[in-house]
């Protein structure tokens, strides 16, 4: 059976590729730091495959057709498409795992939920920034999970608690004997082409990292479903972190590093679950 | 209420080829995208508060972005929106 072998949350921006050079060294380092203790803590826990929760930020998805969910269930993906990334994580094609990915889809199917499913998604920075930033040598196979945060209606924290649930399960009920990991990306607030831009919310960045430490997934989902309509639009992506959360077994999680990156508009924290057994 | 086309014409101009088309022909590219008359002319006038209510915030970005809008510009004119003429949850933010 596969075995869920750590569960961790890293924030992204753009701003971390497009202006590397140019950010101050406390902020360069700040960055250098979070993503590298993931970066370490990954490698230590030798997943033979790596399940990305992000957003798709307009890049897979449009008006047309926009899920609430995605599970990437492909033989490949397509590395990033924005200019200032992809010629720092060159990677024009990664590997996915379509055993585990379709195995998904089928525990969520199989409990009525319904997630949209892609053969191939194009990964832009919300799944290839954390990787590049944590330098792993060996990139696993990744199964991406995209959840709409970009653009109302989205999926509610109390879905995204289910989704996590399943997934949880999906993993422990694969039938090889696989070290599956678990990343969550983005957040915590930010606001992104709307008043408020490069400014940091700190009290409602404050407000997510307590409740994902204490691990009550209703106290969680009940003030973040209130909490994200009233801080910056990129606030939404902390639903990555309550998948994640519920992933892990609710039991809550450490804190690696929080700061408020105003240079790279993001309120920037990394962590890591307890795992329950 | 969103306008389909405009936030369409931002989504698709995230391809280099459209990006540099419109750089040299703006009349023509704007002619695939049949969008309501007054957003088009408020794009034209790069009139941010009137375009932002109808657009993503995330497309609007993108757009000005590709367009070689300083950031610092960008977010000067996010900024001077009355907040009755946004519906950015932004503004309402904690302190």
């Amino acid at each position: 059976m596969a075995s869920l072998v750590g569960v961790y949350a890293a924030s992204h921006g753009p701003m971390i590729a497009r202006e590397w050079e140019s950010l101050s060294a406390p902020t360069r380092a700040s960055v250098e730091e979070g993503f590298g203790e993931i970066g370490k803590r990954l490698s230590a826990s030798r997943p033979d495959v790596l399940v990305i929760v992000s957003p798709d930020h307009w890049v897979n998805f449009f008006l047309n057709n926009y899920p609430a969910f995605c599970v990437g269930i492909g033989a490949e993906h397509d590395g990033p498409p924005e200019p200032f990334l992809k010629k720092r994580f060159q990677h024009p094609l990664l590997a996915g795992h379509p055993s585990l990915g379709l195995h998904i889809l089928n525990t969520a199917i199989a409990r009525d939920f319904d997630p949209s499913m892609s053969h191939r998604l194009t990964l832009d920075h919300g799944f290839c920034l954390p990787l590049w930033r944590m330098g792993i040598e060996q990139i696993p196979p990744i199964v991406p999970i995209v959840v709409n945060e970009v653009d109302d209606p989205m999926p509610t924290m109390r879905r995204c608690l289910a989704f996590g649930a399943l997934l949880k399960d999906a993993i422990a009920s694969y039938p090889e004997n696989l070290r599956v990991a678990v990343l969550a990306t983005g957040g915590l607030s930010h606001f992104i082409g709307e008043p408020g831009m490069g400014q940091i919310d700190e009290k409602f960045d404050r407000t997510c990292i307590s409740l994902f430490e204490r691990g009550d997934p209703t106290a969680l989902a009940t003030t973040l479903e209130h909490e994200v309509r009233h801080t910056g639009n990129g606030g939404n992506e902390v639903r990555n972190w309550v998948v994640a959360h519920a992933t892990a077994g609710n039991k809550g999680f450490e804190l690696i590093g929080y700061a408020p990156l105003q240079e790279i508009y993001v309120g920037c924290a990394f962590a890591e679950w307890r795992v329950a057994a | 209420m969103k306008d389909y086309w405009l936030n369409k014409l931002f989504f698709d101009i995230q391809q280099p080829a459209l990006a540099a088309e419109y750089k040299v022909d703006r009349d023509a590219v704007l002619a695939r995208y049949p969008m309501n008359a007054a957003l088009r002319e408020a794009l034209l006038a790069d009139d941010i508060g009137t375009i932002a209510p109808h657009v993503n915030a995330y497309l609007l970005r993108f757009y000005y972005a590709i367009r070689g809008m300083k950031d610092d510009e960008f977010i000067r004119r996010l900024n001077a929106i009355p907040q009755a003429q946004s519906d950015r949850k932004g503004v309402s933010r904690h302190g």
